[in-house]
């Protein structure tokens, strides 16, 4: 009977079924990154995990150790906090991987009248507190209620932005780009900039309360019938959005520049972002063709599958670059920053 | 003695009287008016949610195929192979229209891309010429159905002018074909709505409520005996069975996202758990019927006569003898019934699978219970997120079969019950 | 991660119950076979006798598996599990051999095995108590770190609430109030609009169709209502998505009325759909559980139906009807899926229905399926929610209980 328990003990250890791949992060990437785990997984037979946490909780998930994580997708860099908490616990060295850009972009309903708004615009009228005037700091609770009280060349329509919550990446790069370029026009606010950065940030990176701006969740669903019942309204949300929906949603130029893909990819649209992809270098060869699979010239290539989702590629040497990363981190203690 | 009509008549001949007995008979008319109103708004309510969902969905259980010839270049073997862009320099070709940027963009709008680059990926790498059968894309498929106004401004709908005249052609050419969408049921889920399946789902949710019936059912039923039969009364245990009881019966109404707080703190946080599975979420929703189970098992015992058990002890039995051998097998349909009637609220249950982490995108079916998976309600809930048509119809697809699914599972319970009571004959 | 636990042992531990039940039998059996003259009287069959060996076994091997399970390591090294594979074999042979000893004419088999089997049965119902006790004790510990770093007060009564605080230094976030009030509020719209439908309607229908329908129509229509109880919740706010939010925009707008999509009437009146016949099934009980002779009395006095329906019986079955009342809104405040799909998440103190309002199921949705962070008041906050929540469905499930029993009295 010994003989017999032995021998069952042995063929359990020996059967091992693989892991899943799991990925984290934003919201904001998850199309493409579920677009590629379904490519990668149909081609290979490895299961993809794909959850939506936001990129900071992403970042927080990736880098607290646990196991099962294996990447994490960031619609902004790192901070220098998370790769500290990622050394912390062990999760070295990272390979931090460029996907592409993407464009934020204001919208309104289709029918809606065009707008043209410049970053102070957007600044005073979404900020928490402005400051009294050009050269004196001190912080009054933001008194607009219309667009046309900012600039009297937009209409006359209440302010009503729906925007992503705290735990997006698209926040983080909204109020970093657009909010921050549109505080610096005020000069006090510049001083402070220069003097107090982190104070500068802490400032400006408050969004108002008062339901003129509104944490939208994640039903795109509802958010553009919301848009499309409410001329008036403008949505805040990434350009793959805005391009799965010309029909319904169309942009607002910001500075004279409307969102296209165009003019994201030369950077003459004020609000872009690049998009990018964390794992563990030397993690395991499923981990690693997941990442090739997102670097490859069908995916995110010109013409992709994930260009046709909204994805805007990065030129050729660069997506080359990333894909020797992407091999050289295959090797142990090989990093790529 | 009787009083013929003419002197009733006269006692109450007063106008008064008849007035007032007019606005009674009125005010009772009305009030049955009002009933019947109630049940006609109710029935009617049931109706309109029925009819628009399983008409917006019925289009979903057909999908349109397309059949190409396409003349492939061979593979690149200088630099890395791309598929796709074979695919897409083949079709420009079959449409006899030059290749650049935007023409292999609208052309590959037009079909499954994805399916078609999976398909040609296994083929051969010379240059071929090939036939191929694919799903035509969600936007063709949509348009082919008749969803899309191609009246309106190009600008104000997704297809475009060019798109239309090629769907035209193919049509025309006969290579169009609809056939039933057997994709919604075998293929997992998809970022691509015309291979969208509910294939993980169907089977995600059947092994949550296997695990947490195996779980639920005998705990409950057990419970529900031992309260109904065993446990004492009096004293000092008789206050601890009130207190089960009262217990029992406010989880039964406890709301369900209270049962998904509980799974998220105890079997992921403190058992350490993996998320998104199914064994977790068989576990919360074993817990989650098991209330249920206990009162419809109680129920169904205290329809059966005491007479019955005390002649049996009187015979000698030992209580357990008793209760066993002749109370539970009369109440045993009505404890079925009413455990398979908790099974299936169980399935609808979507709240706490979203607490324990259920809303992953997954890419394959899963084939044990530690394998990541989601369930059916939560892929209704995360398809209805989604803003294109394509997607509306498929939930309500979804939401179809999860309805005769549920429609299936009542209906033989309860047929099983009439069918076993008359076998009884209590 | 992959260690793989020797579940075959549990297999050996069956495999040991079900020999000692062979063996106790056989040999129990033979004990009745007459070797002498005269029947041999014995305190019990041999089933029972067997089952005891069986229980005793597997009850001494399951323990010794378990003892293993928890002493064993991070490292499981293949000597230790050769002994705990061993104690596995050789314990629980000893109840065996004790149960052996144990078949004799005046040993009560029977009722040592129906007495663990009683004990079995009361453990299976203190899982009861146990789901209670976990429940309660994972919220209120949460709940009480929450509180750690927000007042209680500050939650229940304030009326700002913007919970995304920052998770860590650098990320922007709002401000980080917990005032709860608007939260409540939005429920509490919600549940009064749900309740406007469901109330007088479900109880208008349990009246119709047990006082007025003829048993067809009774027959017919009776299930058909409850298949609207049966259906699931997420298919009621896809509805309320697609069908009913759309048509309340478009006749407000027909009206000259400016209507979000996601609106608490679209969720109210769809949950509301939802609770009828809860509320009709529950007045229906209590309606017929009035007594005949007071509706006869009435009727011999000369009132008309309706009369002695609203007079007499509904005066009568009040305090029933109440306790339906407050099961229904029980319900109604605990129902996530539709609202997170209708109503949206704006935290407006708002009584227009009209506007977007949340609820705290929806709060708690929205705090828990995006970060994961356990140490922040963020996702605390879901578990005081949750605790609130809780609460207040338990004091309304045990106020409606008091209603119905002080009910059920009177006619006694």
């Amino acid at each position: 009977m010994i003989a017999l328990a032995s021998t069952v003990l042995l063929s359990a250890c020996a059967a091992d079924r693989p892991d899943p791949v799991r990925i984290v992060g934003s919201s904001t990437i998850f199309p493409f990154a579920a677009k590629t785990a379904e490519t990668y997984s149909e081609r290979t037979g490895v299961a993809v995990v794909v959850e939506q946490t936001g990129s900071g909780g992403g970042h927080k998930l990736f880098c607290s150790g646990n196991p099962s994580i294996d990447a994490t997708t960031s619609s902004r860099p790192q901070k220098p906090s998370e790769t500290a908490l990622c050394e912390a616990n062990g999760v070295t060295p990272i390979a931090e991987i460029r996907l592409g850009f993407d464009g934020i972009v204001l919208a309104r309903a289709i029918d809606a009248a065009p707008m043209d708004i410049d970053q102070l615009t957007l600044y005073s009228a979404l900020a928490r507190d402005l400051p009294t005037s050009g050269t004196d700091c001190t912080p009054i609770p933001n008194p607009y209620q219309r667009w046309s009280e900012i600039d009297p060349s937009l209409p006359a329509d209440v302010i009503k932005v729906y925007g992503p919550p705290p735990t997006s990446g698209t926040r983080d790069a909204f109020v970093e780009t657009a909010m921050e370029t549109g505080a610096r026009r005020f000069p006090c606010l510049a001083d402070m900039e220069r003097d107090t950065p982190n104070i500068f940030r802490a400032r400006v990176h408050n969004l108002r309360e008062d339901s003129y701006w509104v944490d939208a969740g994640e039903n795109d669903n509802a958010l553009i019938r919301t848009l499309a019942n409410t001329p008036t309204a403008i949505g805040v949300f990434g350009f793959s959005f805005l391009d799965q929906n010309t029909d319904k949603v169309s942009g607002i130029a910001i500075g004279g520049v409307r969102p296209s893909q165009t003019s994201i990819r030369n950077r003459t649209y004020p609000v872009v972002r690049d998009l990018f992809l964390y794992f563990r270098g030397g993690s395991d060869p499923n981990v690693l063709g997941y990442a090739a699979e997102f670097t490859s010239d069908e995916a995110s290539g010109a013409g992709g599958y994930l260009e046709e989702i909204g994805l805007i590629p990065l030129p050729d040497e660069e997506r080359a670059a990333m894909r020797q990363r992407v091999e050289s981190a295959a090797m142990p203690g090989g990093s790529a920053r | 003695m009787s009083v013929d009509k003419d002197t009733r008549r006269g006692l109450f001949a007063n106008p008064a009287v008849e007035a007032r007995m007019r606005k009674r008979r009125g005010a009772e008319r009305r009030f049955r008016a009002y009933g019947r109103a109630a049940v006609a708004f109710s029935i009617a309510a049931l109706a309109w949610l029925l009819i628009s969902i399983v008409s917006t969905g019925a289009s979903a259980f057909t999908q349109h195929w397309v059949t190409l010839d396409l003349n492939l270049a061979p593979k690149d073997t200088d630099t890395i192979p791309n598929d796709r862009r074979r695919l897409a320099d083949a079709l420009a070709q079959a449409f006899d229209v030059p290749s650049n940027e935007e023409t292999r963009r609208e052309l590959l709008q037009i079909i499954s891309a994805s399916a078609a680059t999976a398909d040609i990926r296994q083929r051969h790498d010379e240059a071929m010429a090939i036939k191929i059968t694919v799903p035509t894309s969600d936007l063709a498929d949509q348009f082919l159905k008749g969803h899309i106004d191609p009246a309106l401004p190009q600008g104000q709908r997704p297809i475009t002018d060019r798109q239309i005249s090629w769907i035209a052609i193919l049509d025309a050419e006969g290579r169009i074909n609809r056939r039933f969408n057997r994709g919604l049921f075998g293929n997992p889920d998809s970022r691509d709505p015309e291979r969208a399946g509910l294939a993980s789902a169907i089977f995600g949710s059947a092994m949550i409520i296997l695990i947490a019936g195996a779980l639920a059912l005998p705990v409950g039923i057990g419970a529900a005996i031992y309260l109904d039969s065993f446990a004492p009364q009096t004293g000092w245990g008789g206050r601890l069975t009130r207190f089960l009881e009262v217990n029992i019966n406010n989880l039964a109404a406890v709301p369900s996202i209270v049962f998904g707080l509980l799974g998220l703190a105890v079997f992921i946080n403190f058992f350490g758990l993996q998320r998104s599975i199914p064994l977790v979420g068989g576990l919360v929703l074993a817990l989650r019927m098991f209330p249920t189970i206990v009162i419809a098992s109680r129920a169904a015992l205290r329809v059966v006569p005491d007479s019955l058990t005390d002649s049996a002890l009187s015979l000698g039995a030992s209580p357990m003898q008793a209760v066993f051998n002749h109370r539970v097998p009369l109440a045993a349909p009505g404890m079925l019934t009413g455990s398979i009637i908790g099974m299936a609220q169980a399935l609808g249950e979507t709240a706490p699978l979203l607490m324990i982490g259920m809303v992953a995108f997954v890419t394959s079916v899963p084939s044990s219970p530690m394998d990541p998976a989601t369930a059916l309600p939560v892929q209704i809930f995360l398809w209805s997120g989604s803003a294109e048509a394509a997607w509306a119809e498929r939930t309500s697809a979804a939401i179809t079969v999860l309805l005769a699914i549920l429609m299936i599972i009542n209906g033989a319970a309860i047929i099983w019950r009439e069918r076993l009571q008359r076998r009884r004959k209590l | 991660m992959n260690d793989p636990v020797p579940i075959y042992m549990l297999v050996i531990v069956g495999a040991l119950m079900m020999g000692a039940y062979r063996v106790v039998y056989g040999r129990a059996a033979r004990l009745v076979m007459p070797d002498v003259s005269g029947p041999v009287s014995t305190r019990a069959q041999p089933r029972h006798h067997a089952r005891l060996a069986a229980a005793l076994t597997g009850l001494i091997g399951v323990g010794v598996y378990l003892a293993g399970l928890s002493l064993r390591g991070p490292t499981p090294s293949a000597s230790l599990d050769g002994l705990w594979l061993l104690a596995c074999v050789a314990i629980p042979m000893l109840p065996m051999a004790l149960s052996i000893r144990n078949v004799r004419p005046d040993f009560a088999a029977r009722t040592h095995i129906e007495r663990m089997a009683e004990t079995g049965l009361m453990l299976l119902a203190l899982v009861a108590l146990l789901t209670t006790v976990g429940i309660v004790a994972s919220l209120v510990f949460e709940a009480t770190l929450f509180f750690q770093d927000v007042s209680i007060l500050e939650f229940l009564f304030g009326t700002h609430w913007s919970p995304q605080t920052a998770i860590r230094a650098g990320e922007s976030g709002q401000s980080g109030a917990f005032g709860a009030v608007p939260v409540f509020a939005g429920t509490f719209l919600i549940t009064l609009i749900a309740m406007a439908v469901a109330g007088p309607i479900g109880l208008m229908v349990a009246i119709y169709l047990s006082e007025y329908a003829s048993p067809r129509t009774r027959g017919i229509a009776k299930p058909v209502i409850e298949v609207l109880a049966g259906i699931p919740t997420v298919v009621y706010g896809f509805f309320a998505l697609i069908s009913v939010g759309p048509a309340i925009r478009d006749a407000a707008a027909w009206m000259g009325a400016d209507v979000a999509t996601q609106s608490s009437l679209a969720a109210g009146l769809v949950m509301g759909v939802m609770i009828i016949p809860l509320v009709s099934s529950l007045s229906d009980d209590v309606i017929r559980a009035v007594p005949q002779s007071l509706r006869d009395g009435s009727t011999a006095l000369g009132a008309t139906k309706s009369e002695t329906l609203i007079r007499v019986v509904f005066r009568s079955a009040l305090p029933g009807i109440i306790g339906a009342f407050l099961l229904a809104i029980s319900r109604a405040i605990g129902e996530t899926m539709i609202v997170v799909m209708a109503a949206g998440r704006a935290a407006n103190l708002s009584a227009n229905p009209f506007d977007a309002v949340t609820t705290v199921t929806v709060q708690i949705v929205a705090l828990l399926t995006g970060d994961q962070v356990f140490d922040s008041p963020r996702t605390l906050a879901a578990f005081a929610l949750g605790l609130v929540l809780f609460v207040i469905t338990l004091l309304l499930n045990i106020g409606a209980l008091a209603v119905v029993n002080r009910y059920r009295t009177r006619f006694e």
